[in-house]
């Protein structure tokens, strides 16, 4: 069975097909792309796996346990975490407080304090922030907390994490410093990442694999090669 | 810590000196004490600001006017602590579902329609207020209340230094941020409206047993509620110290006026809070600190 | 059985359900423009039935014409509190988020502060005055000419307003705020003109109802607090910002308000209010929200 499964998974808010039938494999270590134009339903597909929202049917199971009507906290316990789009720092606590939090609960097992504060450590450097951890949350920069929201899920000692467009709204020398700082990560070939980009050249360099997402719907799975050459990916995104 | 063991010290040295007046006095400085110490374990850890604290101090009040004379009154207060926690445990799993400016008038409408119940129960027994006899000297009751001051205040400190603090301000500052990083967050929100409720409840049969008459309009007093929040806000809630020189400075405040002037104890109460949250939102302790650094 | 299905009932719970659509309106229109719970909203009805009262017995003012100055009294406070509180404070960022984290704790300073200033000026003890309280009958129903008035002006301002935000173009502005509000300043509306209409508008609402309870009802500085509540639950029914449907809940709590007591005794209003509100919260919190989020 895959590090990650998910079955037939589909969301309906009122009207709306969010997600149809979508099923997916992701295997351990690797880096698995979505990609879909907005509104195609990535964001959803990762409420739903993260546990924020519940499928109307089909199933996720993650390292073999069943996911679905598992509580975020819990699922964050049992190692699969995930960043936000639009970011969600505490905002009043510093960089270093932040990490501790997710520290102290992520993974569900009571830690030393040494322990702790080496967890901490490890994230901030993970994400260059070490120079900052003094600083509150809401004094960094746009760029600075999609970086703590990273370290932050790193932090919680996950073995799966999941990034929501963690490079929309950077400047181009912040995209490659972030671009960077995703491939230190994935050489920890401990990690495995699901990740949502809009920046279609990042996650071609990044993804092992890809699916593409349609209106709710997987219209092409394949290796970044096989995306560039599909005839209905082109068409969805280059009209 | 330092401050817990000088207020131990301070309550031990009060009944030595004896005046009725002086004691009675510090019977109400540390019941303040106690009561927004208890108030900050929820409202300043998570930001869920209770405007219904009066309904622990009125369950605590009525629990232990029933049983005083059936035990003795240690374990009275004991079972007075006890039912407010439970009634905090029956009804916080829905009472913290809602948030924000809608939790402040839930715990306000909860606390006056429990208010209203046991009215209406008393009538309906045909009570109109109820005396107790035969209650513990006030020498005995002043240090029960400055004992719930301490425990109020170390427990406060405890929470915010612990693994459990850092969950609650996690809380406070994103819930749903909080619940993504593994903090379970309904069970961390009912344990701290738990751990907020308890002593209230004791400090609620302290205070009957001190007046020894109850009267379900008295206990469940809306204006204690307000007294509490406003005394922490402005006293500051980023500190242990805050609740304390909140409650010091009003329980003063209330000696001067209250017996002659309670409209006006009020008024500047209303307008203490209003100014504090616009103008001095770290309250009286930061206001201190900020000294203490410059000097 | 006879009783319930008499029209005496039916009156009664028409003229209180009017006056409750009529509280709750003046709220709604605050809260949709300012997007914040004026917990103090009552005691603007208190003001309004202190008006009429000291009018009538000093000046022997009688209230048909008080509803006029109690309505420009009020709308003359809401101006200051706007202009001298809210317009600098929203346009401020650092104050307009705490004000909005705070409000409902400020609110109820605020409130705190209006009941002792009128409790100081005016003391506790309740008022009253007797106006148009002659019995008329009409096919068995009895009613007094004050009531029926109280009835006829409460219907005719809230359809009034109804009409007047369908077909006004002023209405329409404050429709296009409350639904809104960046879109509506974009296509033209003025933002700031528009609040404080709404703010004026809402406050002399609250003090024309307060001339209206003053015919029938006790005064006294605390009087406002319960018709804060009312409002509260006639709003959230209704959802909050929708004027409309904020009307029909007002005269349906009238309804089930009059004909539960009706089954019961007087005694169980407060419960009954209380009760509601509590429920109303506790079972649609995330209706509430989404609501209030959405718009």
């Amino acid at each position: 069975m895959a590090f990650l499964d998910i079955t037939g998974v589909s969301k309906r808010f009122g009207g709306l097909m969010a997600l149809s039938d979508v099923s997916l494999q992701v295997e351990k270590g690797e880096i698995f792309g979505l990609m879909g134009a907005n509104g195609a339903g990535k964001t959803t597909l990762f409420s739903v796996i993260a546990g924020h929202v519940a499928p109307s049917a089909g199933e996720v199971v993650f390292n073999g346990t069943r996911l679905t009507g598992l509580s975020p906290s819990r699922i964050c316990r049992l190692g699969l975490c995930r960043t936000f789009q639009i970011v969600r720092p505490f905002a009043g606590l510093t960089v270093a407080e932040n990490l501790r939090v997710a520290a102290l609960y992520g993974s569900g097992r009571k830690l030393s304090a040494v322990e702790i504060a080496r967890v901490v450590d490890a994230a901030l450097e993970a994400v260059d922030l070490s120079d900052r951890r003094h600083l509150d949350a809401a004094q960094l920069t746009l760029s600075g907390q999609k970086r703590l929201e990273i370290a932050r899920a790193l932090a919680t000692g996950a073995q799966l994490v999941m990034l929501d467009e963690v490079m929309a709204g950077l400047n181009p020398t912040e995209v490659s410093a972030m671009l960077a700082t995703l491939e230190r990560l994935r050489g920890d070939h401990r990690l495995t990442f699901v990740i949502v980009e809009h920046v279609i050249g990042a996650l071609m360099t990044l993804s092992d694999r890809i699916l593409v997402l349609d209106h709710g719907e997987c219209i092409a799975f394949g290796t970044p090669e096989e995306i560039g050459n599909h005839d209905r990916v082109a068409e969805v995104y280059f009209g | 810590m330092i401050l817990g063991v000088a207020l131990a010290v301070f309550g031990a040295a009060v009944p030595a000196f004896g005046s009725p007046y002086l004691m009675g006095v510090v019977f109400q400085v540390a019941m303040w004490i106690a009561l927004a110490q208890s108030w900050s374990m929820l409202s300043a850890t998570t930001g869920y600001l209770s405007l219904g604290h009066a309904v622990f101090y009125g369950v605590g009040a009525y629990v232990c006017v029933l049983l005083t004379g059936t035990i003795p009154f240690e374990l009275a207060l004991l079972a007075a602590a006890a039912a407010a926690a439970l009634f905090a445990a029956l009804v916080g799993m829905p009472v913290l579902r809602v948030r924000g400016p809608y939790f402040v008038i839930l715990t306000y409408g909860l606390s006056e329609l429990v208010r209203h119940v046991v009215m209406r129960i008393e009538s309906a027994l045909g009570s109109f207020g109820r005396m107790i006899f035969d209650v513990p000297a006030t020498e005995v009751l002043l240090w029960w209340m400055v004992g719930l001051a301490v425990l109020a205040t170390l427990g406060a400190y405890a929470i915010r230094h612990s693994r459990f603090g850092a969950g609650l301000a996690a809380i406070r500052e994103d819930e749903v941020a909080a619940e993504t990083v593994g903090v379970p967050v309904t069970r961390l929100k009912l344990l701290a409206f738990i751990a907020s409720a308890a002593i209230p409840g004791a400090v609620g049969g302290l205070a009957l047993l001190r007046t020894s008459y109850f009267e379900p309009a008295q206990a469940f007093d809306p204006v204690i509620s307000f007294t509490i929040v406003t005394m922490a806000l402005v006293g500051g809630t980023e500190t242990v110290r805050g609740p304390i020189l909140g409650a010091v400075g009003f329980a003063l405040l209330s000696e001067l006026l209250w017996s002659s002037l309670p409209q006006l104890y009020m008024i500047v109460l209303g307008v203490t809070l209003i100014a504090f949250i616009l103008f001095v939102p770290r309250g009286l302790s930061g206001l201190v600190g900020r000294i203490g650094r410059a000097g | 059985m006879d009783t319930l299905l008499s029209g005496q009932l039916l009156f009664a719970a028409l003229v209180s359900g009017s006056l409750y659509a009529l509280v709750a309106l003046g709220l709604n229109l605050v809260y949709g423009t300012l997007r914040l719970l004026n917990i103090a909203h009552g005691d603007l009805v208190m003001i309004g039935a202190y008006t009429a009262f000291w009018a009538i017995s000093l000046l022997a003012i009688p209230p048909v014409v008080s509803l006029v100055i109690a309505a420009a009294l009020c709308a003359l406070l809401g101006w200051a509190v706007y202009a001298g509180l809210f317009r600098r404070m929203l346009a401020r960022p650092d104050l307009a988020k705490r004000v909005e984290a705070n409000s409902l704790i400020l609110f109820y300073g605020i409130s705190v502060i209006l009941q002792n200033l009128a409790a100081l000026a005016f003391t506790s003890t309740s008022r009253g005055y007797q106006y148009l309280d002659t019995v008329i009958t009409w096919q068995c129903v009895s009613m007094t000419g004050n009531r029926l008035l109280s009835l006829g002006v409460a219907a005719a301002v809230c359809f009034g307003t109804l009409l007047f935000l369908r077909f006004h173009l002023f209405g329409w502005s404050l429709r296009a705020v409350i639904q809104r509000r960046e879109a509506a300043q974009v296509v033209g509306v003025n933002l700031n003109r528009v609040q404080m209409l709404t703010i004026c508008a809402g406050f002399a609402v609250a003090g024309v109802a307060g001339v209206l309870v003053s015919m029938t009802e006790q005064i006294t500085p605390f009087m406002g607090f319960p018709f804060t509540i009312v409002a509260f639950v006639v709003i959230i029914i209704g959802g909050l910002g929708n004027i409309g449907a904020g009307v029909l809940a007002g005269f349906c709590l009238g309804l089930v308000e009059t004909y539960g007591i009706a089954l019961t005794s007087p005694g169980y209003r407060s419960i009954l209010i209380y009760g509601l509100f509590v429920g109303v919260l506790l079972l649609r919190p995330e209706g509430i929200f989404t609501k209030a989020v959405r718009s």
